[in-house]
């Protein structure tokens, strides 16, 4: 009356493999172009929102705050446009330390430095605070994308990571890896161990098969 | 039998199990595609924290489709010299109404060729205005030094509000709004233009303006046009 172990492990294998059609399939659902969004010359895709073509975070070095930027392929950041400022209290900062960027020629704006695929800015700062206050810093930045669509400035209140001890009321800031987003699948950790304990039980029920299988009787005597 | 039953009764169970982590991943990725939300804060200049905005949360992989009206809704804003300006001015024309900002390079570039539209359609019925959202002294500076002959209105906040009401939520720019002469919405083409692009627009409200074509049709056959234009090599 027992359910055997390769039973139950098929079982789970079929689990598994559902799990993995429904989560690979539900992971990537298509969206259609629509006819009045078409505005990107190159075809290879719409524009991004500016928090996808643009990615800031912040964290702590010593005594410098490294302010780092993740741009999407296509998009470029304006260097005369970051500005970083003092948010918190009782806080000064230097003007962000910035590496040569990209000389990019404009018949009307003329020669402009701009940021492509990622930038990192150096700024020096005090704090006079005693950390009563969570460290806060506003973060300025304008771009635009190659096929011709540029963003309104964006400034964003960072709260680096490293700065503000546990506890403390700091909002989620992520430096981002370098992959954009969307380009790779991530599952949760209960998606990893359904998946994985599909693939176990899978491996194991072919074990099981093979160790229980026996000669067949020859045929004919 | 009972150990069929029982088999039953996993697969079922796994089945089920599948299903419901495969819908809970298609939510969570429709929900949001991007697994890095900052700080949700929305674009815009100086925009204060609030942990309200759920602007990035709602951020997907590509602007959000904008919400474009079927009729041009009324609005007024100032002109260059600073009266108020009503839209329904150019009321039984067609109108290319141009969003952009003098610190925008596409936008510049579109200057040119804008020129060149308003005073070949002129005759035909068009009329092409700009909504330049920026400070109005910079507007007037810029529009003198290009010689720009059209008219432009200007703003700041109300010009991003009427930006709204015409479906772009998010401040991107340059972006165009084709207008029939019976205030329908044609289309409303995001980025920078170029020739071949603005000659296909008109011609298709023309179209519409003529009776020839319904808006379905001339919006089926810009689609087409555009998809056309933006698989060649290049623009001119």
């Amino acid at each position: 009356m027992q359910l055997k172990f390769a039973s139950f492990a098929k079982l789970v294998a079929i689990g598994a493999l559902t799990t993995l059609i429904f989560v690979v399939g539900g992971a990537s659902p298509s969206v259609a172009k629509p006819w009045w969004m078409r505005g990107s010359p190159s075809d290879d895709g719409d524009f991004l929102p500016p928090d996808v073509a643009f990615r800031v975070g912040a964290h702590l070095d010593g005594n410098v705050i490294r302010v780092r930027f993740v741009i999407a392929d296509g998009y470029y950041l304006y260097r005369r446009k970051i500005v970083v400022e003092a948010d918190s209290p009782d806080l000064s900062v230097s003007a962000p330390a910035l590496p040569a960027g990209v000389l990019k020629t404009d018949p009307n704006l003329g020669v402009q430095e701009v940021y492509e695929h990622g930038v990192e800015a150096a700024v020096a700062f005090s704090r006079f605070d005693a950390g009563a206050h969570p460290l806060a810093i506003r973060v300025t930045y304008q771009g635009c994308a190659e096929a011709g669509l540029c963003y309104l400035p964006i400034s964003k209140i960072l709260y680096p990571e490293g700065a503000n001890a546990a506890g403390s009321a700091s909002l989620p800031i992520a430096v981002p890896g370098a992959a954009a987003p969307g380009s790779r699948v991530s599952f949760r950790p209960w998606q990893r161990v359904a998946i994985l304990g599909g693939l176990a039980a899978f491996v194991l029920t072919g074990l099981r098969l093979r160790r229980s299988s026996r000669p067949l009787p020859a045929a004919g005597g | 039998m009972i150990e069929r039953s029982l088999k039953f009764a996993g697969m079922l169970v796994v089945v089920l199990f599948g299903a419901w982590a495969g819908t809970r991943t298609y939510l969570a990725h429709r929900a949001a595609p991007t697994d890095e939300p900052l700080v949700r804060v929305a674009a815009g200049e100086a925009s204060p924290p609030s942990k309200s905005d759920a602007a990035v949360e709602s951020a997907s992989g590509v602007l959000p489709p904008a919400r474009v009206p079927a009729r041009l809704p009324a609005f007024s804003l100032a002109g260059l010299d600073g009266r108020p300006t009503p839209i329904d001015r150019w009321h039984g024309r067609a109108i290319v109404l141009n969003f952009w900002a003098t610190w925008c390079a596409p936008c510049r570039r579109e200057i040119p060729l804008l020129t060149r539209v308003s005073h070949d359609w002129a005759q035909r019925g068009v009329s092409v205005v700009g909504v330049a959202v920026d400070h109005p002294e910079a507007v007037a500076r810029f529009v003198g030094e290009l010689h720009v002959d059209y008219p432009v209105l200007t703003g700041e906040q109300d010009a991003l509000d009427v930006a709204k009401a015409l479906g772009v939520d998010t401040p991107v720019f340059p972006f165009t709004v084709f207008v029939d002469r019976g205030g329908d919405v044609v289309a409303l083409y995001l980025g920078e233009l170029h020739a071949a692009e603005i000659d296909l627009l008109l011609g298709e409200v023309t179209r519409v303006d003529r009776d020839e074509e319904s808006l379905e049709q001339a919006r089926a056959h810009i689609d087409a046009g555009l998809a056309k234009l933006a698989s060649a090599p290049a623009h001119p």
